[in-house]
């Protein structure tokens, strides 16, 4: 499909319509906006997986520049034909700009880290296959990648997703992961993986249950894998989609449902937005506070991928560690907050209008009909300077459709 | 060959028939036409509008002397139905159009329908008057209070006759049962029930009682944050009591029987096709959202309308439909404009031929399609005042995908998006076929020989 537009526009574009469907008469009509946000989820799986594509691109040309030994472990999963493609993508825009060779270091390490986390993610996907049942955090459809030229595999994600092999369920959505004529190597997972949420993970964890096959949710926060081809490619989308409000859990923030039938206001505390996630067993989230360094078990210490981090890392003083990362082992960062309050350098011009609706997801989409009083863990009131991207880095904005109602 | 071209062909030759409806350029919204249905003869006509009215038309005797001119419709009653309303407790505004309007077989003199907006059902008998009392006691002619101490004498009122009054009433209103939009209302072949369909519910209505609904169908989750599909459209079974079934947002079409249980969130029946994973796009979920669903007649047939597609399902085979027809494929290539422009969001409606052989939809630029099943033909027809000659028949229209564009062929990007046909209707018996473009009404009929 031609699409004169890149997944960020259909972003602002979607948040507009959002918008301005509080205003229009007859009140927010539930059809269309649980329509939109499926489009704001399948834009957002395309922007993240773009991103992660450049990641990998520039890490395979930092890779030729570097000595051998940096490269043991990334070589492993290199996809073949994968990142080569991904320079078909376009330009693309990493926290707005600046100095790239600054970053690759970084890029190597967070790479490193999805590799890391992408173990995880098949372990936990043995893991569903034996027991079915319940929540989100899938693990990856490490499903092959799409074969069409220039399209990049799944990334897995923190989704409730179907086996890669598997047929469509009945009465669940129906995307079947398109397995490669030929197997290729599972890819690494898509930067803005998540934390490995334990199918047994507590209650506590936000959103609720959904079984991992079950119909896409809440379009919410992370990035539920896709193999999301540039728009022009033919093979343009495929993936499962995205688990559903599991996503909910890793931002700081407070969702606030009010049910128009009980009139009953729930607030669902979500978990922390954690740059590390414990090991795979339980959700580090929910309050347990930042993971110490202990926690850097077998499993290993992943740490999320969100946009606004690279900036902070090339301040980080463990940017300079990066270099001489011990195999196996992984630099430990403390847990970080989704930075509202960072600024996009480039703001898109429309900002105000978008942080206006950012301000709305920030207490989750019952900003359309209440607004809960901040608590003091959720970030600060946004204000006009942000822009789409950081709209797309906070985790726990996204949830899905119409809380409101 | 195009069907409906040629003086050789069976094809139907669709002419101009009528337009109802004024022809100025600016449109008030309130006139917008937004549902249109005959009633079980196709005697009446009835068009709701975004303004709340009903207007309904009625087809007048044909006459031995005009026998080219089949009976043409003319203005029966028109009503204002429902009334914007506010609802302060969750400070929503209640618009007034009539989504759906849906009648009643007739059971006397009295003509029945029921007619909704978002939140409220009404039964309205539209009956007509032609004789009037006179003759009262207490009052005089002009309806003036008479002083009791001036009557001297006793008369009886008696009937006489007056010019054709045609009244409409409300009966029945059915109201403060959904807390999302009423998008579908459907009769029940027991003539005694009806059904209407909201977001994420569908309740069960007996005419009779107003203060009272059965919830049939609820498939509202218990987090609002987990909701993936919301119901599209409702309809019951055209002769079996037990049974209807409804669409979602996902393109899934669920029949249930009443028999199985009194809550019918499982479903006896589920209809779905696999999606093409080579079509794949940021809106395939947008187009894939059933917009209409219409059983056949005969009652083995169901038919769906999705933004590119009309699909017609066997009821004994759910795992594909058996037969699906393009509408506008040419459409898919520019998704992301009218996503822009929020046309990808219009609900087009598709409706049968009174045989079930022919099915009809509508389209951009008032176009409107006539799919012939048997034949596997179909055809293209514009709803236009340039067309507007009596009797004028109608030239198939091309859309021009690429390349060379013919003579009286139109482009893609030369389509009107703004002059759309959401709202057709065919005549249960006879090529007669009411096409709602915008605020006008046009009516075509099939040439007579």
């Amino acid at each position: 499909m031609e699409c004169a537009l890149d997944a960020q526009s259909l972003i602002s574009i979607s948040l507009r319509k959002i918008h301005s469907s509080r205003t229009q008469r007859g009140g927010i009509k539930l059809h269309k906006n649980l329509l939109v946000s499926y489009v704001l989820r399948n834009a957002r799986q395309l922007y993240l997986s773009e991103r992660y594509a450049e990641l990998y691109r520039r890490q395979q040309q930092q890779q030729q520049q570097q000595p051998p030994h940096h490269q043991h472990q990334h070589l492993a999963y290199a996809a073949p034909g994968m990142p080569a493609s991904a320079a078909d993508f376009g330009p693309l825009q990493l926290g707005g700009g600046g100095d790239a060779e600054a970053r690759e270091p970084v890029a190597r390490h967070q790479l490193h880290q999805l590799h890391q986390l992408h173990q995880l993610h098949l372990q936990q996907q043995l893991h569903q296959h034996q027991h079915p049942a319940p929540r989100g955090c899938a693990a990856a459809a490490a499903g092959a990648p799409a074969g069409g030229a220039g399209a990049l595999s799944e990334l897995p994600g923190c989704a409730a997703l179907q086996p890669p092999h598997g047929a469509p369920h009945r009465g669940q959505p129906l995307e079947p992961l398109q397995p490669g004529p030929a197997p290729l190597p599972l890819p690494p997972p898509a930067p803005a993986a998540l934390c490995q949420r334990d199918p047994r993970a507590s209650a506590a964890c936000s959103a609720p249950s959904a079984p991992p096959g079950a119909a896409p949710q809440a379009a919410t926060a992370a990035s539920p894998p896709a193999s999301p081809a540039p728009a022009s490619s033919p093979g343009f989308y495929r993936g499962a989609y995205p688990a559903p409000s599991d996503f909910g859990v890793h931002c700081s923030s407070q969702t606030t449902v009010l049910d128009l039938d009980t009139h009953v206001v729930t607030t669902v505390e979500n978990g922390y937005l954690h740059q590390d996630c414990c090991a795979s067993a339980h959700c580090p989230c929910c309050g347990q506070g930042a993971p110490g360094p202990g926690l850097a078990s077998a499993a290993g210490c992943k740490r999320k991928y969100y946009p606004g981090q690279e900036e902070e890392d090339n301040d980080d003083e463990d940017a300079g560690d990066l270099g001489a990362e011990p195999p196996g082992g992984v630099p430990f960062a403390p847990c970080k907050r989704a930075r509202f309050e960072d600024f996009c350098p480039d703001s898109s011009p429309d900002a105000s209008n978008i942080s206006n609706l950012i301000s709305i997801f920030g207490s989750g989409f019952s900003g359309l009909v209440s607004r809960q009083p901040d608590s003091s863990e959720q970030p600060p009131p946004l204000n006009g300077q942000l822009c789409a991207k950081q709209a797309l880095a906070s985790l726990g904005a996204w949830t899905r459709a119409i809380v409101a109602f | 060959m195009i069907p409906g071209i040629g003086a050789f062909t069976r094809d139907t030759l669709w002419c101009f028939s009528q337009v109802k409806g004024t022809m100025e350029t600016g449109t008030t919204e309130a006139d917008i036409i937004s549902t249109v249905e005959f009633n079980h003869t196709g005697e009446l006509l009835a068009t709701g509008d975004k303004g709340g009215r009903v207007v309904i038309f009625q087809r007048e005797q044909e006459s031995k002397n005009q026998v080219h001119r089949r009976g043409e419709y003319n203005v029966y009653s028109t009503f204002q139905s429902h009334e914007p309303e506010f609802d302060y407790l969750k400070s929503l505004e209640i618009e007034e159009k009539i989504n759906k309007i849906r009648w009643l077989p007739q059971q006397n003199a009295a003509y029945f329908l029921l007619s909704t907006n978002d939140k409220t059902v009404k039964l309205w008998k539209v009956s007509e008057r032609d004789k009037r009392p006179e003759g009262y006691n207490l009052k005089d002619e002009e309806g003036r209070l008479r002083d009791p101490a001036t009557i001297t004498t006793l008369r009886v009122p008696v009937l006489r006759p007056m010019d054709l009054m045609v009244e409409a009433t409300p009966r029945r209103v059915f109201a403060n049962a959904h807390t999302y939009h009423i998008n579908s209302i459907s009769v029940n072949s027991d003539y005694e029930t009806y059904m209407s369909a909201d977001d994420l519910r569908i309740n069960l209505w007996n005419f009779e009682i107003t203060n009272q609904s059965f919830n049939i169908v609820d498939i509202k989750p218990a987090n609002m944050e987990e909701l993936t599909e919301v119901i599209t459209a409702a309809e019951f079974h055209p002769h079996h009591c037990n049974t209807f079934v409804y669409s979602s947002s996902k393109g899934t079409i669920r029949l249930c029987d009443m028999r199985a249980s009194a809550l019918c969130d499982r479903h006896t029946k589920f209809f779905e096709e696999p999606e093409d994973p080579s079509n794949r796009s940021f809106f395939s979920e947008i187009i894939s959202s059933i917009s209409d669903v219409k059983f056949s007649h005969s009652g083995r047939y169901i038919m769906t309308r999705d933004y590119l597609t009309v699909k017609v399902w066997d009821l004994n085979m759910e795992n594909r439909p058996i037969e699906t027809y393009q509408v506008h494929d040419y459409l898919r290539s520019k998704l992301c404009s009218l996503y822009e422009n929020d046309c990808i969001f219009d609900k087009f409606e598709c409706v049968w031929n009174g045989s079930d052989s022919v099915i009809m939809t509508g389209s951009y630029n008032n176009f409107f399609r006539m799919f012939d099943r048997n034949t596997k033909r179909d055809v293209t027809l514009e709803a236009s005042r340039e067309n507007s000659k009596p009797r004028a028949i109608l030239k198939p229209r091309k859309v021009c995908v690429g390349g060379k564009r013919r003579k009286d062929e139109i482009s893609v990007d030369s389509l009107d998006f703004s002059k759309k046909i959401l709202h057709t209707a065919w005549h249960p018996s006879e090529n007669i076929i009411a096409v709602a473009a915008t605020n006008n009404l046009y009516i075509f009929q099939d040439k007579v020989n």
